[in-house]
């Protein structure tokens, strides 16, 4: 007989960190699942045989990172990859990137998001920046023009950002739509995009299904999207876009901002990554608050097409600021935290008319290097 | 749930059905009982009577030397032996008075018995204070003191909840003892000047919300409140939020109530009526590593080996056993404690290893703490050796509920984390 001791409580919930990465990646593996079929029917089989490639590459260059990192700390190698939760920032990535990138690019993207982004913090739960997307923004800054042998036509983020700057009027946007096949194909995401993000539907059933099965916090996504939807519509009302087919401009603007680009993507799976986000829900309120007002403004105003990676990373950096502003007693700082919302809500608005003014659609087309088309 | 705030409880799965419809069993010990001489930190006990003395059921042994009033009652008739130092569940050794036992279970009143209407608010406070009747949920609260002012209280709450998964003790007491559980809301009412009391009960327990509903007398004031079934329901912080819907600092009275344990109300009507003490409690014996899992009904001071073996002993050869529930009560490394005044439930579960991973940071400790404190941070305090950020992330509020630990699923003992917290900041204090 042996009575051991344990400090109370001596029960725990059988919910685990485990179940929560298997839950993630059931979700992300079927909307890569989804990407690949669509490729392979729309394009060809040798597109979904490459999205494969693309994913297995990224996943053996994590494993050997992984393990090698383990391998110098002196740990036990498997438990250490179990623990890590590597192939979560594998698949986050790969998903992330156009299906025109090349094998090489992805194994260099995956090193630096694991070895930079995440082990040299000290592993898993320590690092800053979201590996995943460390990873991209090593793509996007160092392998911009490189293309696997694929042909693909332009993809409705590169068109909306150099040919309209995000801010089409009424008819720019009826001949950009027809020029996809239709809102609805946008919406449901036959086109050429990222090789996961373009599914704005599929997604938001999946962060949905995510959020009521408790592996992503349902505030972070809601106030990104949210805030976004209504600094668009702010946007749209202050430069009087006209409606478009009787729908005004204060519901197809933001709906256009939703549909292009990977504001969804970046809301369920990224900006919701726990290890990078805030850990109060309040939090994680003003976290996502940030995250949009920072895309919105780099969309409209920035040199680049697309803003929520960096919107993630910079968001990314502020984390520990954020954490350290609301520690105390929740329910004492309730007055606080309805403040600082407050005063966002104002920021935002003031950026709204800061982006209205600096953003009108200019005569001549900015130059834009071809590096930086195929971003996010 | 709101935007900015998490849902500050959780259900945990109950696990009552193990001993909800087995019968209460009344054990008596074979030989002898250990009553302890402690009482919260206090041990200085003045003993009243001489080694090798009959004593009967509700003879008083000893009473505190000093600060709060708290007399010793005899819970058998027998011969008092002596004092003997032996394991207790505050997890030191203790004086324990032992008493042989006669087996006959003779009883004398301890005190006289009064009529509660004939007498005035105060008059009353003054019996439970002589009576020496404290809080029964755990913390050993003198109830007299709550009484002592009752301006601008309004409401009592009697918390029946039992939130910690396994125990039945309470539930299975108010079906045996209601009668007295209403004269005890009674008085509370009468001591207390309120219009309502409300007697919370879970909702998972239909049946007995009924059987109060039918047992309260109609336009007492005396209603069934039945609260939802989540942890920690049963702290007065958390039952004042969900009934009244209000914080409060220090007091539940600052808020306008008055909270008091369903036991307390059965002990109060207890030392009206028939002028006894608190002598025997309800203890559920539960956990999957006991063969047949049932709540007793056993003397104070019987030792927790002979209960077990009464319930068929244990099933696994690697336990934890428990003085208490799951969620609060301590693991203790032998089976050789008493039943104390304050103790409800024996818990006894297999010992399974944690498997702890790295934290998450995914922030459902804060989301469910009851306290709204963010014990994640607290741990991150805790593992810089700040001091400073431990006060200023209110370590000192934590009741150790035990709820985050439950809710990591990096199987963290967060708990224990904030505890560490409290006692680094105790010490800075004493110093």
């Amino acid at each position: 007989m042996k009575f051991n001791f344990h400090v109370s409580p001596s029960i725990k919930s059988p919910l685990s960190t485990q179940a929560i990465m298997r839950d993630l990646t059931i979700g992300l593996g079927f909307i890569f699942t989804i990407a690949c079929v669509y490729y392979g029917a729309a394009f060809g089989m040798e597109y979904a045989v490459h999205a494969i490639t693309l994913l297995i590459s990224s996943l053996i260059a994590m494993v050997v990172c992984e393990a090698g990192f383990a391998k110098i700390m002196k740990k036990d190698i498997k438990t250490s990859l179990l623990n890590s939760f590597g192939w979560v920032t594998s698949i986050i990535l790969v998903m992330m990137v156009p299906i025109t990138m090349t094998n090489y690019a992805i194994i260099v993207a995956t090193v630096f998001a694991i070895v930079f982004g995440k082990l040299l913090f000290g592993g898993f739960g320590q690092n800053i920046f979201n590996p995943a997307a460390v990873g991209r923004a090593v793509i996007m800054a160092s392998f911009a023009n490189v293309s696997a042998k694929l042909v693909t036509s332009a993809t409705p983020t590169a068109e909306m950002a150099n040919t309209y700057h995000w801010l089409p009027s009424a008819n720019e946007f009826g001949s950009f739509v027809s020029g996809f096949k239709g809102f609805s194909s946008l919406f449901i995401g036959t086109y050429v995009g990222s090789i996961g993000e373009q599914f704005t539907i599929l997604l938001l059933i999946v962060g949905v299904i995510l959020a009521i099965r408790q592996v992503i916090d349902w505030r972070t996504t809601v106030t990104y999207l949210g805030t976004i939807v209504i600094m668009t519509a702010v946007i749209a009302l202050i430069t009087g876009l006209g409606s478009y087919h009787g729908i005004p401009a204060i519901l197809w603007y933001p709906a256009l901002h939703i549909v292009t680009g990977g504001v969804v993507y970046g809301g369920v799976f990224m900006l919701t990554d726990p290890v990078t986000s805030p850990t109060s829900a309040s939090g994680r309120v003003i976290f996502a608050m940030g995250a949009a007002m920072i895309t919105v403004t780099i969309r409209l105003c920035g040199n680049l097409p697309e803003g929520c990676l960096y919107s993630i990373l910079i968001m990314n950096m502020l984390t520990p600021m954020i954490e350290s502003f609301l520690d105390g007693k929740q329910l004492e700082i309730k007055k606080k935290v309805q403040k600082c919302t407050i005063c966002l809500g104002i920021i935002a608005l003031g950026l709204c008319f800061f982006c209205a003014k600096s953003a009108q659609p200019k005569e001549e087309t900015a130059y834009i290097p071809a590096a930086q088309q195929e971003v996010i | 749930m709101s935007l900015f705030l998490g849902a500050m409880r959780h259900h945990i799965p109950g696990r009552k059905e193990l001993t909800e419809h087995v019968e209460v069993k009344k054990l008596l010990p074979a030989k002898e009982v250990y009553i302890p001489l402690i009482h919260g930190n206090n041990t200085a006990f003045d003993i009243l009577v001489e080694e090798g003395s009959e004593v009967k059921v509700g003879t008083k042994l000893a009473q505190t030397k000093a600060g709060l009033h708290v007399p010793i009652y005899s819970s058998v008739s027998g011969t008092y032996k002596g004092v003997a130092k032996r394991m207790h569940n505050s997890l030191r050794p203790q004086q324990h008075m032992v008493i042989e036992l006669d087996g006959k279970q003779e009883a004398i009143q301890s005190f006289e018995p009064k009529n509660f209407e004939e007498l005035t608010r105060e008059e009353c406070v003054a019996v439970i204070k002589e009576a020496g009747i404290v809080g029964l949920g755990g913390a050993g609260f003198p109830t007299h003191v709550k009484y002592g002012k009752v301006d601008g209280v309004d409401t009592i709450l009697i918390n029946a909840v039992e939130c910690e998964p396994y125990i039945t003790a309470d539930y299975k007491m108010i079906f045996d003892n209601c009668e007295d559980l209403i004269l005890g809301c009674r008085i509370m009412k009468k001591m207390g000047d309120v219009a309502t009391v409300y007697i919370c009960i879970k909702e998972s327990h239909p049946d007995l919300i009924e059987f109060v509903k039918q047992k309260c007398p109609a336009g007492s004031g005396i209603e069934v409140r039945p609260v939802p079934d989540v942890y920690p329901m049963g702290w007065e912080r958390v039952l004042v939020r969900e009934v009244l819907k209000k914080e409060y600092g220090m007091l539940p009275s600052e808020a306008g109530a008055i909270v008091g344990n369903a036991s307390t109300a059965i002990a109060i009507a207890r030392a009206f009526t028939k002028g006894m003490p608190i002598t025997e409690k309800y203890i559920t014996i539960s956990g999957e590593a006991i063969k047949n899992p049932a709540t007793v009904c056993v003397p104070v001071g019987m030792v927790a080996s002979e209960i077990i073996a009464a319930c068929g002993g244990y099933t696994e050869d690697s336990v934890r056993i428990i003085a208490g529930g799951p969620m609060m009560g301590r693991t203790i490394v032998n089976d050789q404690f008493v039943v104390d005044r304050a103790m409800n439930a024996i818990t006894v579960l297999k010992h399974q290893p944690d498997n702890a991973i790295a934290c998450l940071r995914c922030g459902r400790c804060s989301d469910h703490c009851p306290s709204g404190l963010q014990p994640v941070r607290i741990t991150a305090a805790v593992k810089a050796g700040n001091v400073e950020e431990m006060e200023k992330r209110g370590a000192m509020s934590c009741i150790e509920c035990g709820l985050c630990t439950y809710i990591c699923p990096s199987k963290i003992d967060v708990t224990e984390n904030v505890r560490k917290a409290k006692r680094t900041l105790m010490l800075k204090k004493k110093k």
